[in-house]
Protein backbone atom coordinates (compact mmCIF):
# COMPACT_ATOMS: atom_id res chain seq x y z
CA UNK A 1 0.00 0.00 0.00
CA UNK A 2 1.33 3.55 -0.99
CA UNK A 3 2.56 5.81 2.12
CA UNK A 4 -0.59 8.03 2.85
CA UNK A 5 1.74 10.61 2.32
CA UNK A 6 5.07 11.58 -0.06
CA UNK A 7 7.40 14.30 0.09
CA UNK A 8 9.68 14.04 -2.86
CA UNK A 9 12.74 16.12 -3.36
CA UNK A 10 11.37 19.33 -1.72
CA UNK A 11 13.47 22.50 -1.46
CA UNK A 12 11.69 25.98 -0.05
CA UNK A 13 13.39 28.91 1.33
CA UNK A 14 11.96 32.17 2.67
CA UNK A 15 13.81 34.38 0.91
CA UNK A 16 16.89 33.82 -1.25
CA UNK A 17 18.67 31.07 1.12
CA UNK A 18 17.32 27.40 1.16
CA UNK A 19 16.06 26.77 4.25
CA UNK A 20 15.23 22.72 3.30
CA UNK A 21 16.98 21.11 0.33
CA UNK A 22 15.97 18.07 -1.52
CA UNK A 23 14.02 16.62 0.82
CA UNK A 24 12.52 13.07 0.83
CA UNK A 25 9.87 11.80 3.21
CA UNK A 26 7.28 9.46 3.74
CA UNK A 27 4.53 8.95 6.21
CA UNK A 28 2.82 5.36 6.23
CA UNK A 29 -0.39 4.31 7.91
CA UNK A 30 0.62 3.21 11.60
CA UNK A 31 3.53 5.88 11.38
CA UNK A 32 4.66 7.65 14.85
CA UNK A 33 7.08 10.12 13.42
CA UNK A 34 9.36 12.28 15.75
CA UNK A 35 10.98 15.35 12.78
CA UNK A 36 13.63 16.54 15.13
CA UNK A 37 16.96 18.71 14.37
CA UNK A 38 18.25 21.43 15.77
CA UNK A 39 16.89 24.83 16.42
CA UNK A 40 16.84 26.72 13.19
CA UNK A 41 17.10 23.48 10.92
CA UNK A 42 13.23 23.90 9.20
CA UNK A 43 11.53 21.40 11.10
CA UNK A 44 9.07 23.59 11.34
CA UNK A 45 9.22 24.94 7.69
CA UNK A 46 8.67 21.13 6.95
CA UNK A 47 5.79 20.83 9.18
CA UNK A 48 4.58 24.38 7.53
CA UNK A 49 4.76 22.92 4.07
CA UNK A 50 2.92 19.65 4.87
CA UNK A 51 0.34 21.35 5.90
CA UNK A 52 0.35 23.28 2.66
CA UNK A 53 1.26 26.84 4.60
CA UNK A 54 3.53 27.03 2.41
CA UNK A 55 4.15 26.32 -1.62
CA UNK A 56 7.87 24.16 -2.28
CA UNK A 57 10.23 25.93 -4.44
CA UNK A 58 10.79 22.38 -5.95
CA UNK A 59 10.11 19.17 -5.66
CA UNK A 60 5.95 17.36 -4.71
CA UNK A 61 4.26 16.68 -1.97
CA UNK A 62 1.36 13.94 -3.03
CA UNK A 63 -1.05 12.86 -0.61
CA UNK A 64 -2.13 9.32 -1.29
CA UNK A 65 -5.77 10.15 -1.97
CA UNK A 66 -5.00 13.29 -4.37
CA UNK A 67 -5.94 16.09 -2.16
CA UNK A 68 -4.98 16.55 1.70
CA UNK A 69 -7.10 14.42 4.11
CA UNK A 70 -8.69 15.71 7.02
CA UNK A 71 -5.42 17.39 9.55
CA UNK A 72 -5.38 17.96 12.86
CA UNK A 73 -3.33 20.03 13.97
CA UNK A 74 -1.65 20.95 16.80
CA UNK A 75 0.38 24.69 16.97
CA UNK A 76 3.00 25.80 19.43
CA UNK A 77 1.65 27.47 22.01
CA UNK A 78 3.58 30.66 20.53
CA UNK A 79 1.32 31.18 18.18
CA UNK A 80 -1.95 32.48 19.73
CA UNK A 81 -2.91 34.55 22.55
CA UNK A 82 -3.35 32.72 25.79
CA UNK A 83 -5.39 35.32 27.32
CA UNK A 84 -7.73 35.37 24.43
CA UNK A 85 -11.42 35.32 25.98
CA UNK A 86 -12.62 31.97 25.04
CA UNK A 87 -13.87 28.75 27.06
CA UNK A 88 -11.99 25.32 26.47
CA UNK A 89 -15.70 23.82 24.71
CA UNK A 90 -14.89 26.74 22.70
CA UNK A 91 -11.78 26.47 22.01
CA UNK A 92 -12.23 22.85 20.96
CA UNK A 93 -14.98 23.55 18.28
CA UNK A 94 -12.84 25.38 16.41
CA UNK A 95 -11.46 22.35 15.54
CA UNK A 96 -15.04 21.70 13.47
CA UNK A 97 -14.83 24.62 11.29
CA UNK A 98 -13.25 22.37 9.12
CA UNK A 99 -16.55 20.27 8.88
CA UNK A 100 -18.55 21.39 5.83
CA UNK A 101 -17.75 24.68 5.58
CA UNK A 102 -16.74 27.50 7.99
CA UNK A 103 -19.50 29.75 7.15
CA UNK A 104 -21.91 27.14 8.10
CA UNK A 105 -23.26 27.55 11.54
CA UNK A 106 -22.73 25.23 14.89
CA UNK A 107 -25.26 22.32 15.07
CA UNK A 108 -25.56 19.77 17.80
CA UNK A 109 -23.48 17.10 15.87
CA UNK A 110 -20.51 19.46 16.35
CA UNK A 111 -21.87 19.75 20.17
CA UNK A 112 -21.78 16.08 20.32
CA UNK A 113 -18.42 15.47 18.63
CA UNK A 114 -16.73 18.21 21.12
CA UNK A 115 -18.39 16.34 24.25
CA UNK A 116 -17.00 13.28 23.29
CA UNK A 117 -13.58 14.24 22.37
CA UNK A 118 -13.78 16.17 25.72
CA UNK A 119 -14.24 12.84 27.42
CA UNK A 120 -11.82 11.28 25.76
CA UNK A 121 -9.26 13.53 26.77
CA UNK A 122 -10.82 13.82 30.28
CA UNK A 123 -11.36 17.16 30.12
CA UNK A 124 -15.28 17.61 30.89
CA UNK A 125 -14.56 19.12 34.02
CA UNK A 126 -12.41 21.77 32.85
CA UNK A 127 -15.03 22.53 29.71
CA UNK A 128 -16.28 25.72 31.04
CA UNK A 129 -12.95 27.22 32.07
CA UNK A 130 -11.74 30.34 30.30
CA UNK A 131 -8.66 28.92 28.27
CA UNK A 132 -6.33 31.82 30.48
CA UNK A 133 -6.90 29.67 33.51
CA UNK A 134 -5.59 26.35 32.26
CA UNK A 135 -2.14 24.61 33.06
CA UNK A 136 0.30 23.63 30.23
CA UNK A 137 -0.79 20.78 30.24
CA UNK A 138 -4.21 21.15 30.26
CA UNK A 139 -3.92 23.68 27.48
CA UNK A 140 -1.97 21.12 25.46
CA UNK A 141 -4.64 18.80 25.83
CA UNK A 142 -7.16 21.25 25.08
CA UNK A 143 -5.38 21.50 21.67
CA UNK A 144 -5.28 18.19 21.33
CA UNK A 145 -8.72 17.40 21.36
CA UNK A 146 -9.59 20.48 19.21
CA UNK A 147 -7.35 18.75 16.48
CA UNK A 148 -8.90 15.40 17.09
CA UNK A 149 -12.91 16.94 17.04
CA UNK A 150 -12.66 17.01 13.19
CA UNK A 151 -11.44 13.08 12.96
CA UNK A 152 -8.55 13.65 11.36
CA UNK A 153 -6.81 10.83 8.92
CA UNK A 154 -3.42 12.42 10.32
CA UNK A 155 -2.16 14.13 13.45
CA UNK A 156 1.08 16.72 13.44
CA UNK A 157 2.16 18.59 16.39
CA UNK A 158 4.59 21.46 16.57
CA UNK A 159 6.94 20.83 19.49
CA UNK A 160 4.10 19.61 21.70
CA UNK A 161 6.34 18.89 24.94
CA UNK A 162 7.92 22.57 24.78
CA UNK A 163 5.68 24.07 27.74
CA UNK A 164 4.82 21.23 29.86
CA UNK A 165 6.59 19.67 33.14
CA UNK A 166 8.10 16.47 32.79
CA UNK A 167 5.35 14.29 33.94
CA UNK A 168 2.86 15.94 31.88
CA UNK A 169 5.40 15.27 29.12
CA UNK A 170 5.14 11.20 29.70
CA UNK A 171 1.41 11.25 30.08
CA UNK A 172 1.26 13.38 26.16
CA UNK A 173 3.49 10.53 25.08
CA UNK A 174 1.44 7.91 26.01
CA UNK A 175 -2.25 9.97 24.99
CA UNK A 176 0.15 10.14 21.35
CA UNK A 177 1.10 6.56 21.32
CA UNK A 178 -2.94 5.98 22.28
CA UNK A 179 -4.22 8.11 19.19
CA UNK A 180 -1.11 6.31 17.33
CA UNK A 181 -3.30 2.92 17.12
CA UNK A 182 -6.18 4.54 14.68
CA UNK A 183 -3.90 7.60 12.95
CA UNK A 184 -0.23 8.19 12.15
CA UNK A 185 1.25 10.81 14.17
CA UNK A 186 3.97 13.52 13.51
CA UNK A 187 5.74 15.26 16.15
CA UNK A 188 7.58 18.42 15.36
CA UNK A 189 10.12 18.53 18.53
CA UNK A 190 13.54 19.31 19.79
CA UNK A 191 12.97 17.00 22.98
CA UNK A 192 13.12 13.40 21.53
CA UNK A 193 13.15 11.69 24.86
CA UNK A 194 9.84 12.88 26.01
CA UNK A 195 8.43 11.13 23.10
CA UNK A 196 11.02 8.10 22.94
CA UNK A 197 9.40 5.02 24.28
CA UNK A 198 6.49 5.27 21.86
CA UNK A 199 8.17 6.86 18.72
CA UNK A 200 8.37 4.34 15.76
CA UNK A 201 9.81 6.43 13.26
CA UNK A 202 12.83 9.28 13.09
CA UNK A 203 13.35 12.16 10.94
CA UNK A 204 16.74 13.98 11.32
CA UNK A 205 16.07 17.61 9.87
CA UNK A 206 18.99 20.28 9.51
CA UNK A 207 18.49 22.42 5.93
CA UNK A 208 18.85 18.42 4.55
CA UNK A 209 17.11 15.32 5.58
CA UNK A 210 19.80 13.50 7.18
CA UNK A 211 18.14 10.20 8.40
CA UNK A 212 14.64 8.91 7.94
CA UNK A 213 14.13 5.19 8.94
CA UNK A 214 13.28 3.46 12.24
CA UNK A 215 16.45 2.08 12.93
CA UNK A 216 18.76 3.39 15.60
CA UNK A 217 20.91 6.70 14.25
CA UNK A 218 24.06 6.51 14.12
CA UNK A 219 26.66 8.72 16.41
CA UNK A 220 28.42 9.95 13.41
CA UNK A 221 25.17 10.95 11.28
CA UNK A 222 23.51 12.97 14.77
CA UNK A 223 26.54 14.78 14.55
CA UNK A 224 26.52 15.53 10.96
CA UNK A 225 22.78 16.43 11.35
CA UNK A 226 23.64 18.79 14.84
CA UNK A 227 26.99 19.83 13.53
CA UNK A 228 27.81 19.06 16.92
CA UNK A 229 28.63 16.63 19.53
CA UNK A 230 25.95 14.60 20.47
CA UNK A 231 24.68 11.82 22.94
CA UNK A 232 22.97 8.74 22.34
CA UNK A 233 20.76 6.89 24.60
CA UNK A 234 19.56 3.60 24.36
CA UNK A 235 15.70 3.53 25.89
CA UNK A 236 15.49 -0.56 25.07
CA UNK A 237 12.85 -2.18 23.88
CA UNK A 238 10.74 -1.49 21.90
CA UNK A 239 12.79 1.16 20.22
CA UNK A 240 16.43 2.53 21.07
CA UNK A 241 16.72 6.09 20.56
CA UNK A 242 19.02 9.19 21.44
CA UNK A 243 19.40 11.98 23.40
CA UNK A 244 20.61 15.04 21.82
CA UNK A 245 22.30 18.80 22.97
CA UNK A 246 19.81 20.93 20.94
CA UNK A 247 20.95 23.69 22.10
CA UNK A 248 24.61 23.67 21.16
CA UNK A 249 25.76 26.12 18.36
CA UNK A 250 25.37 25.49 14.94
CA UNK A 251 25.11 27.64 11.95
CA UNK B 1 -31.94 68.73 35.92
CA UNK B 2 -32.60 71.81 33.39
CA UNK B 3 -28.95 71.35 32.17
CA UNK B 4 -29.98 67.75 31.12
CA UNK B 5 -33.64 68.97 29.39
CA UNK B 6 -31.58 71.75 28.00
CA UNK B 7 -28.86 69.19 26.44
CA UNK B 8 -32.29 66.73 24.71
CA UNK B 9 -33.60 69.74 23.58
CA UNK B 10 -30.99 70.79 20.55
CA UNK B 11 -31.35 68.49 17.87
CA UNK B 12 -27.79 68.65 17.55
CA UNK B 13 -27.04 66.98 20.49
CA UNK B 14 -29.18 64.32 20.14
CA UNK B 15 -27.63 63.83 16.62
CA UNK B 16 -24.53 63.87 18.72
CA UNK B 17 -25.91 61.45 21.39
CA UNK B 18 -27.09 59.17 18.34
CA UNK B 19 -23.53 59.37 16.35
CA UNK B 20 -21.98 58.38 19.87
CA UNK B 21 -23.75 55.36 20.14
CA UNK B 22 -23.18 54.55 16.78
CA UNK B 23 -19.08 55.22 16.94
CA UNK B 24 -19.46 53.08 20.73
CA UNK B 25 -20.61 49.61 18.38
CA UNK B 26 -18.33 50.23 15.55
CA UNK B 27 -15.67 51.16 17.86
CA UNK B 28 -16.29 48.28 20.52
CA UNK B 29 -16.56 45.86 18.04
CA UNK B 30 -13.93 46.35 15.30
CA UNK B 31 -11.79 48.01 18.02
CA UNK B 32 -12.09 44.37 19.59
CA UNK B 33 -10.45 42.73 16.41
CA UNK B 34 -7.90 45.23 16.70
CA UNK B 35 -7.21 45.13 19.31
CA UNK B 36 -6.32 41.16 19.57
CA UNK B 37 -5.41 40.80 16.19
CA UNK B 38 -2.47 43.87 17.39
CA UNK B 39 -3.53 46.03 14.28
CA UNK B 40 -3.91 49.38 16.57
CA UNK B 41 -0.79 50.91 14.78
CA UNK B 42 -2.65 49.93 11.31
CA UNK B 43 -5.16 51.52 12.11
CA UNK B 44 -3.63 54.76 12.76
CA UNK B 45 -1.53 54.54 9.80
CA UNK B 46 -4.52 53.82 7.66
CA UNK B 47 -6.27 57.14 9.62
CA UNK B 48 -3.68 59.43 9.18
CA UNK B 49 -3.02 57.95 5.17
CA UNK B 50 -6.91 59.33 4.60
CA UNK B 51 -5.63 62.89 5.84
CA UNK B 52 -3.68 63.05 2.15
CA UNK B 53 -7.23 61.84 0.06
CA UNK B 54 -8.74 64.29 2.35
CA UNK B 55 -6.89 67.33 1.48
CA UNK B 56 -6.71 66.31 -2.37
CA UNK B 57 -10.25 66.57 -2.42
CA UNK B 58 -10.77 69.74 -0.41
CA UNK B 59 -8.31 71.47 -3.03
CA UNK B 60 -10.12 69.58 -5.94
CA UNK B 61 -13.93 71.14 -4.71
CA UNK B 62 -14.89 67.70 -4.03
CA UNK B 63 -16.45 66.24 -1.18
CA UNK B 64 -13.58 65.49 1.18
CA UNK B 65 -15.03 62.17 2.79
CA UNK B 66 -14.85 60.71 -0.83
CA UNK B 67 -11.28 61.16 -0.89
CA UNK B 68 -10.58 60.07 2.59
CA UNK B 69 -12.75 56.60 1.88
CA UNK B 70 -10.79 55.78 -1.05
CA UNK B 71 -7.42 56.03 0.25
CA UNK B 72 -8.35 54.83 3.56
CA UNK B 73 -9.41 51.63 1.86
CA UNK B 74 -6.30 51.69 -0.51
CA UNK B 75 -4.32 52.35 2.67
CA UNK B 76 -5.74 49.00 4.55
CA UNK B 77 -5.39 46.65 1.05
CA UNK B 78 -1.64 47.55 0.67
CA UNK B 79 -1.12 47.19 4.61
CA UNK B 80 -3.27 43.91 3.97
CA UNK B 81 -1.12 43.07 1.68
CA UNK B 82 2.83 43.79 2.29
CA UNK B 83 1.77 42.08 6.19
CA UNK B 84 0.83 38.55 4.11
CA UNK B 85 3.78 38.84 1.78
CA UNK B 86 5.60 38.05 5.25
CA UNK B 87 8.25 41.73 4.51
CA UNK B 88 9.22 42.85 8.22
CA UNK B 89 9.06 46.41 6.14
CA UNK B 90 5.35 46.42 7.41
CA UNK B 91 6.15 48.23 10.33
CA UNK B 92 8.56 51.08 8.42
CA UNK B 93 5.72 51.63 5.92
CA UNK B 94 2.90 52.07 8.13
CA UNK B 95 5.26 55.18 9.11
CA UNK B 96 5.34 56.50 5.93
CA UNK B 97 1.78 55.79 5.30
CA UNK B 98 1.30 57.92 8.65
CA UNK B 99 3.49 60.62 7.98
CA UNK B 100 2.80 60.70 4.39
CA UNK B 101 -0.57 61.33 4.17
CA UNK B 102 -0.90 63.92 7.08
CA UNK B 103 1.98 66.06 5.25
CA UNK B 104 -0.02 65.82 1.43
CA UNK B 105 -3.33 66.89 3.27
CA UNK B 106 -1.63 69.58 5.23
CA UNK B 107 -0.29 70.87 1.87
CA UNK B 108 -3.42 70.34 -0.16
CA UNK B 109 -5.20 72.21 2.37
CA UNK B 110 -2.37 74.76 2.60
CA UNK B 111 -2.47 75.25 -1.24
CA UNK B 112 -6.62 75.81 -1.29
CA UNK B 113 -7.51 79.56 -2.18
CA UNK B 114 -10.28 81.05 0.47
CA UNK B 115 -10.98 79.69 3.68
CA UNK B 116 -9.30 77.34 5.00
CA UNK B 117 -11.21 74.52 7.04
CA UNK B 118 -11.22 73.83 10.26
CA UNK B 119 -8.36 71.39 10.97
CA UNK B 120 -8.74 71.25 14.15
CA UNK B 121 -12.52 69.41 13.73
CA UNK B 122 -10.72 66.96 11.35
CA UNK B 123 -7.80 66.52 14.24
CA UNK B 124 -9.19 66.62 17.05
CA UNK B 125 -13.04 66.22 15.84
CA UNK B 126 -16.52 67.82 17.20
CA UNK B 127 -18.90 65.15 17.73
CA UNK B 128 -21.64 68.50 18.36
CA UNK B 129 -20.76 69.43 14.62
CA UNK B 130 -21.99 65.97 13.44
CA UNK B 131 -24.57 66.52 10.72
CA UNK B 132 -27.44 64.19 9.34
CA UNK B 133 -25.66 62.76 6.80
CA UNK B 134 -23.12 61.38 9.00
CA UNK B 135 -25.33 60.03 10.78
CA UNK B 136 -26.96 57.91 8.15
CA UNK B 137 -23.39 57.02 7.24
CA UNK B 138 -22.84 55.63 10.51
CA UNK B 139 -26.04 53.72 10.89
CA UNK B 140 -25.14 52.06 7.42
CA UNK B 141 -21.83 50.78 7.90
CA UNK B 142 -22.65 49.49 11.43
CA UNK B 143 -25.35 47.39 10.02
CA UNK B 144 -23.29 46.50 7.87
CA UNK B 145 -20.47 45.52 10.17
CA UNK B 146 -22.94 43.34 12.02
CA UNK B 147 -24.50 41.77 9.47
CA UNK B 148 -20.85 40.59 8.25
CA UNK B 149 -20.18 39.64 11.88
CA UNK B 150 -23.11 37.81 11.89
CA UNK B 151 -22.78 35.49 9.29
CA UNK B 152 -18.66 35.43 9.22
CA UNK B 153 -18.58 34.98 13.28
CA UNK B 154 -17.06 31.45 13.04
CA UNK B 155 -14.07 32.73 10.77
CA UNK B 156 -13.68 35.75 12.10
CA UNK B 157 -13.16 34.87 15.73
CA UNK B 158 -11.08 31.48 14.39
CA UNK B 159 -8.74 34.05 12.17
CA UNK B 160 -8.56 36.68 15.47
CA UNK B 161 -7.58 33.45 17.56
CA UNK B 162 -5.48 31.29 15.75
CA UNK B 163 -4.63 32.38 12.06
CA UNK B 164 -2.52 29.43 11.43
CA UNK B 165 -4.59 26.64 12.46
CA UNK B 166 -7.74 28.68 10.66
CA UNK B 167 -6.05 28.36 7.91
CA UNK B 168 -4.96 24.72 8.03
CA UNK B 169 -9.26 24.40 8.60
CA UNK B 170 -9.40 26.14 5.14
CA UNK B 171 -10.81 29.22 6.40
CA UNK B 172 -10.14 32.45 4.32
CA UNK B 173 -7.70 34.22 6.18
CA UNK B 174 -6.59 36.52 3.74
CA UNK B 175 -9.58 37.54 2.61
CA UNK B 176 -11.10 37.48 6.42
CA UNK B 177 -8.60 39.99 6.96
CA UNK B 178 -8.23 42.16 4.32
CA UNK B 179 -12.50 42.36 4.64
CA UNK B 180 -11.62 43.01 8.39
CA UNK B 181 -9.37 46.10 7.22
CA UNK B 182 -11.65 46.94 4.96
CA UNK B 183 -13.99 47.75 7.87
CA UNK B 184 -11.78 49.68 9.93
CA UNK B 185 -10.64 51.65 7.44
CA UNK B 186 -14.13 52.85 6.40
CA UNK B 187 -15.16 52.91 10.24
CA UNK B 188 -12.19 55.13 10.97
CA UNK B 189 -13.07 57.79 8.54
CA UNK B 190 -16.62 57.97 9.62
CA UNK B 191 -15.31 58.30 13.12
CA UNK B 192 -12.81 61.09 12.21
CA UNK B 193 -16.00 63.73 12.48
CA UNK B 194 -16.50 62.42 16.15
CA UNK B 195 -13.71 62.22 17.59
CA UNK B 196 -10.85 63.34 15.05
CA UNK B 197 -7.87 61.86 13.72
CA UNK B 198 -5.91 61.95 16.43
CA UNK B 199 -7.71 60.59 18.93
CA UNK B 200 -10.34 58.13 17.33
CA UNK B 201 -7.67 55.29 18.11
CA UNK B 202 -9.00 55.49 21.79
CA UNK B 203 -12.36 54.49 20.78
CA UNK B 204 -11.18 51.36 18.62
CA UNK B 205 -8.52 50.49 21.75
CA UNK B 206 -10.40 51.69 24.81
CA UNK B 207 -13.05 49.46 24.92
CA UNK B 208 -11.62 46.56 23.99
CA UNK B 209 -9.16 47.14 26.37
CA UNK B 210 -11.39 47.63 29.50
CA UNK B 211 -13.71 45.24 27.97
CA UNK B 212 -10.71 42.10 28.22
CA UNK B 213 -10.04 43.01 31.53
CA UNK B 214 -13.61 42.19 32.27
CA UNK B 215 -14.57 38.90 30.78
CA UNK B 216 -12.25 35.62 29.99
CA UNK B 217 -14.50 33.71 28.59
CA UNK B 218 -16.84 35.08 25.65
CA UNK B 219 -14.94 36.55 22.52
CA UNK B 220 -19.18 37.28 22.25
CA UNK B 221 -19.20 38.87 25.83
CA UNK B 222 -16.32 40.80 25.23
CA UNK B 223 -17.71 42.47 22.25
CA UNK B 224 -20.88 43.64 24.05
CA UNK B 225 -19.00 44.79 27.01
CA UNK B 226 -16.75 46.82 24.22
CA UNK B 227 -20.02 48.21 22.90
CA UNK B 228 -21.50 48.54 26.89
CA UNK B 229 -18.20 50.58 27.56
CA UNK B 230 -17.80 52.84 24.08
CA UNK B 231 -21.14 53.95 24.79
CA UNK B 232 -20.30 55.31 28.79
CA UNK B 233 -17.42 57.07 27.40
CA UNK B 234 -19.52 58.55 24.08
CA UNK B 235 -22.39 59.88 26.76
CA UNK B 236 -20.01 60.78 29.77
CA UNK B 237 -17.50 62.37 27.51
CA UNK B 238 -20.39 64.44 25.97
CA UNK B 239 -21.71 65.16 29.11
CA UNK B 240 -18.24 66.57 30.78
CA UNK B 241 -18.00 68.23 27.59
CA UNK B 242 -21.46 69.98 28.05
CA UNK B 243 -21.29 70.87 31.81
CA UNK B 244 -17.75 71.90 31.64
CA UNK B 245 -17.23 73.12 28.65
CA UNK B 246 -14.72 71.23 27.22
CA UNK B 247 -14.00 70.29 23.96
CA UNK B 248 -15.52 66.80 23.23
CA UNK B 249 -12.86 64.81 21.70
CA UNK B 250 -10.48 65.13 24.49
CA UNK B 251 -13.53 64.84 27.05
CA UNK B 252 -14.78 61.37 25.04
CA UNK B 253 -11.12 59.83 25.09
CA UNK B 254 -10.31 61.05 28.82
CA UNK B 255 -13.33 59.52 30.32
CA UNK B 256 -12.47 56.35 28.64
CA UNK B 257 -8.75 56.35 30.48
CA UNK B 258 -10.70 57.19 33.78
CA UNK B 259 -12.99 54.45 33.25
CA UNK B 260 -9.94 51.73 32.33
CA UNK B 261 -8.26 52.89 35.28
CA UNK B 262 -11.26 52.62 37.49
CA UNK B 263 -11.54 49.07 36.32
CA UNK B 264 -8.24 48.11 36.70
CA UNK B 265 -7.31 49.53 39.95
CA UNK B 266 -10.77 48.05 41.21
CA UNK B 267 -9.41 44.98 39.81
CA UNK B 268 -6.31 44.79 41.72
CA UNK B 269 -8.30 45.92 45.10
CA UNK B 270 -10.61 43.06 44.54
CA UNK B 271 -8.73 40.31 42.95
CA UNK B 272 -7.91 38.75 40.04
CA UNK B 273 -11.04 37.27 38.56
CA UNK B 274 -12.69 38.85 35.53
CA UNK B 275 -16.86 39.33 35.29
CA UNK B 276 -16.62 35.06 34.75
CA UNK B 277 -15.22 33.89 37.24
Amino acid sequence: MAALLQLEDVSFGYEREPVLRHVNLSVGEQDFLAIIGPNGGGKTTLLRLILGLETPWSGQIRWRAGSPPRIGYVPQFSTFDRNFPLRLRDTVLMGRIGHGGWLRRRNAEDTAAVDRVLAQLRLTTLSDRPIADLSGGQLQRALIARALVSNPEILFLDEPTASVDAETRSALSDLLAELNRDIPVVVVTHDVTAMAVHVKQIACVNRRLFYHGSGQLSHAQLEEAYGCPVELIAHGVPHRLLHAHDECAHD
Amino acid sequence: MTELALFFSYDFTRLALLAGLLASVLGGVLGTFVVVKRLVFITGGISHAAFAGLGFCYWLGVDPLIGAVVVAVLAALLLGWVSDAGTRSQDALIGVLWAGGMAIGILFIHMTPGYAPNLMTYLFGDILTVVPRDVVLLAVLTTVTLGLLFVLHRGLVAVAFDETFARVQGVPVRALTLLLLVLVALAVILLIQVVGIVLLLALFTLPPMIALLLVARSFGLVLLVAVLTGLLMTTGGLAASWTMDLPTGPAIVLTGIVLGLVVWGTKKVFGQGRLSD
